[in-house]
């Protein structure tokens, strides 16, 4: 049985995940480059090792320095959390070789979900619906214009190892074909060492929608609903929500099924995420499938009841799942806004730098993962994730309301961030209505970048503030002038006094 | 006491007219305002006016006499304009668009790539130097068509925000 847990991580997740070892009675063991060693996971773990430079490459992502972390404090399983080496095959196996539990999935279910194309053969031999497109790389042009025309266009070209908007580019006509195949293929190379491309169906006005999936060893495989994930920037997604607007029971139990039929297609163990894409049509299509712990958990946690985390770990104990799929049930609705530290009117442009000031939201309903605090230096090297908020609300308009009550009450002064941008969010009528795809932030343009106004009054308090705090520092300034003059009247007069004295 | 204020593009001028502790009394303009203000943390002033409750949040700028003011609703930028501000605005008009040439990168970031080297001439829109932080890279472009005069940074090296990377004319 595990005992003692490294979190081979950082930020928001390495102390969530610490949360639920500590309510296990597990020891935490917290790993940390030279840039962090201020962060908040370092104080709150129970022992924590230096793992390198400030790179991530050579800490977080150096296999070899957490093994060693890892042998040093004794562990006996690793928990990845999500980016860095969570999604790395080479790390799983390598864990397993070296005796630590590698609390998430084999290596080769990892490797199987994380090439697009082999994900997509797999997943059409298991029966599961996938976006219509070729389940081979392509890499002749005329073979690639003869595809094309018995998909049809539009259509999307992917990069086989691709992810982040990487090596994709939508074709919408026959004459777009060939030259966005090349940049696609040389983007592709660039990027990932890889030029493989294949094309795709292109969705019009998609849904990202997502399902929670947990299978043990034993060969048991449950979903815990889905997550609506449409609202993205830059492909990264901001504001996900459960259960779906746009989801039926019907939909959900169809889905639900497929989910479940993908996991066991690769003998998959932990938890995991599987990812479709939804028409307005209500078509659904597997997009990929996600092997590890996702940053919008928190939802799914709330209205299924359930410690994803501590789900993982028992799992990784080679415990049975005690949860039953006939006894889960979703209560109320779940918001969670990524709170980022970046500047949304210059084009979501990170921003480092010194938290000064940190008010966070509380109350009913509300929950707050995050790892920031007064005086903290957010570094530049890593995501700029600062936490993330989670509302819960017995139906979603109340949700709705209780996330722009706490995005009211959320300041954080010192490093820019998107707050103002995601109370915005929450006031458009699409999102408030619950019609939304993934266009959703192109669509709302104007509404979403325009500030909203404080009014004259509001502005001539911001003026007074600023008029008041000056004079104030003013003031501190002289008296301090005035009283050197004091003190070198006291240095006479001591002077005067030792003179006198002799 | 007076001071002129600018708030992002308006102007006002506040007066001092009374404070006892607390209690302030002071003109924004020709409107007198009767406030109850207090620094309740550091930075953060909350302000009472006819019973209406408002939160300020101050961040010192680049200089001390500017700020970057939050309000409950939106974030604004501000600056004291006294003798000295007047003084040296209008000096700055004299000088031909100041600053400019240089090359600089609004927050801190590790420089991941610079496409060009000193003495090259750029066209507007090329890129000339690409700063990374927080896993996204940005571009910084020639405005115009120039000649790069300097380049302060290398390929790998760390900058803070505001730092001069690179000289051009």
């Amino acid at each position: 049985m595990i005992r003692k847990v490294l979190i081979a991580n950082r930020g928001e997740i390495a102390i969530r995940v610490m949360r639920s070892c500590r309510e296990l009675g597990l020891v935490t063991v917290g790993v940390y480059s030279e840039a962090d060693r201020k962060s908040m996971h370092v104080r709150y773990a129970d022992e924590a090792y230096c793992i390198g430079p400030a790179p991530s490459r050579e800490s977080y992502l150096n296999i070899d320095n957490i093994i060693d972390a890892a042998k040093k404090s004794g562990a006996d399983a690793i928990h990845p959390g999500y980016g860095f080496l969570s999604e790395n095959a080479a790390f799983s196996d390598r864990c397993k070789q070296e005796g630590i539990i590698f609390i998430g999935p084999s290596a080769h279910s990892i490797a199987t979900m994380g090439d697009k194309i082999t994900a997509r053969l797999t997943m059409t031999k298991a029966g599961i619906p996938v976006v219509p497109g070729t389940t081979e790389k392509i890499t002749d042009e005329n073979m690639a214009l003869e595809i094309a025309g018995m998909i049809g266009y539009p259509l999307m070209i992917k990069a086989s190892a691709g992810g982040g908007g990487k090596g994709m580019r939508l074709v919408r006509d026959h004459n777009e074909m060939l030259p966005f195949f090349r940049t696609a293929k040389s983007e592709a190379m660039n990027a990932f060492g890889d030029d493989s491309v294949y094309i795709e169906k292109y969705i019009e006005s998609p849904h990202h929608i997502e399902f929670q999936i947990l299978a043990d060893r034993q060969g048991h495989v449950i979903h815990l609903f889905e997550r609506e994930c449409s609202i993205q920037r830059r492909h990264q997604k901001v504001i996900e929500e459960t259960p779906s607007p746009l989801m039926t029971p019907e939909l959900r139990d169809e889905m639900g099924k497929f989910a479940i039929a993908a996991a066991k297609a690769v003998n998959y163990e932990g938890a995991g995420t599987i990812e479709f894409i939804v028409s307005d049509a209500l078509e659904y299509y597997f997009l990929e499938m996600n092997t590890r712990l996702q940053v919008e958990h928190p939802i799914t946690e709330r209205v299924v009841g359930v410690d994803l985390v501590k789900e993982q770990i028992n799992i990784a104990n080679g415990l049975p799942l005690t949860l039953k799929q006939e006894e889960l049930r979703q209560d109320g609705h779940s918001i969670q806004c990524r709170i980022y530290a970046e500047d949304p009117d210059q084009n979501f442009m990170p921003q480092p730098g010194l938290v000064t000031h940190i008010t966070v939201p509380l109350g009913l309903g509300v929950r707050y993962d995050g790892y920031v605090y007064e005086g903290y230096e957010i570094p530049m090297h890593y995501d700029p994730l600062i936490s993330k908020l989670i509302t819960w609300g017995k139906t979603r308009p109340e949700a709705i309301a209780r996330m722009r009550r706490a995005l009211y009450e959320y300041k954080i002064t010192g490093v820019k961030t998107n707050i103002k941008f995601l109370e915005r969010i929450m006031d458009v009528p699409d999102f408030i209505d619950g019609k939304y795809n993934t266009h959703f932030i192109e669509k709302n343009n104007d509404r979403l970048f325009t500030p909203k106004s404080c009014g004259t009054e509001c502005e001539d308090m911001a003026m007074i503030a600023c008029f008041i705090d000056y004079l104030d520092k003013i003031e501190k300034v002289q008296p301090q002038k005035s009283s050197e003059g004091f003190s070198s009247t006291w240095k006479d007069f001591g002077r005067k006094k030792s003179v006198l004295r002799l | 006491m007076a001071y002129e204020i600018k708030l992002e593009h308006r102007t006002a001028r506040i007066e001092l007219l009374n404070r006892a502790g607390n209690k302030v009394l002071l003109a924004v303009d020709d409107l007198k305002y009767d406030l109850d203000v207090v620094m309740v943390e550091k930075g953060v002033y909350s302000i009472l006016y006819n019973g209406q409750s408002y939160n300020v949040e101050l961040i010192e700028g680049e200089s001390r006499k500017e700020y970057i003011v939050n309000t409950m609703t939106r974030s604004f930028v501000a600056e004291i304009i006294d003798a000295e501000t007047k003084y040296l605005h209008n000096r700055l008009q004299g000088t031909e668009h100041k600053g400019e040439n240089d090359i600089s990168s609004p927050m801190p970031g590790k420089i991941v790539k610079i496409p060009v080297s000193v003495g090259e001439t750029v066209t507007a829109g090329q890129t000339l130097i690409v700063v990374e932080a927080m896993k996204m890279q940005s571009e910084f472009k020639a405005s115009a068509d120039r000649i790069v005069k300097e380049i302060l940074v290398n390929e790998g090296d760390t900058v803070n925000a505001h730092q001069i990377m690179m000289k051009v004319e």
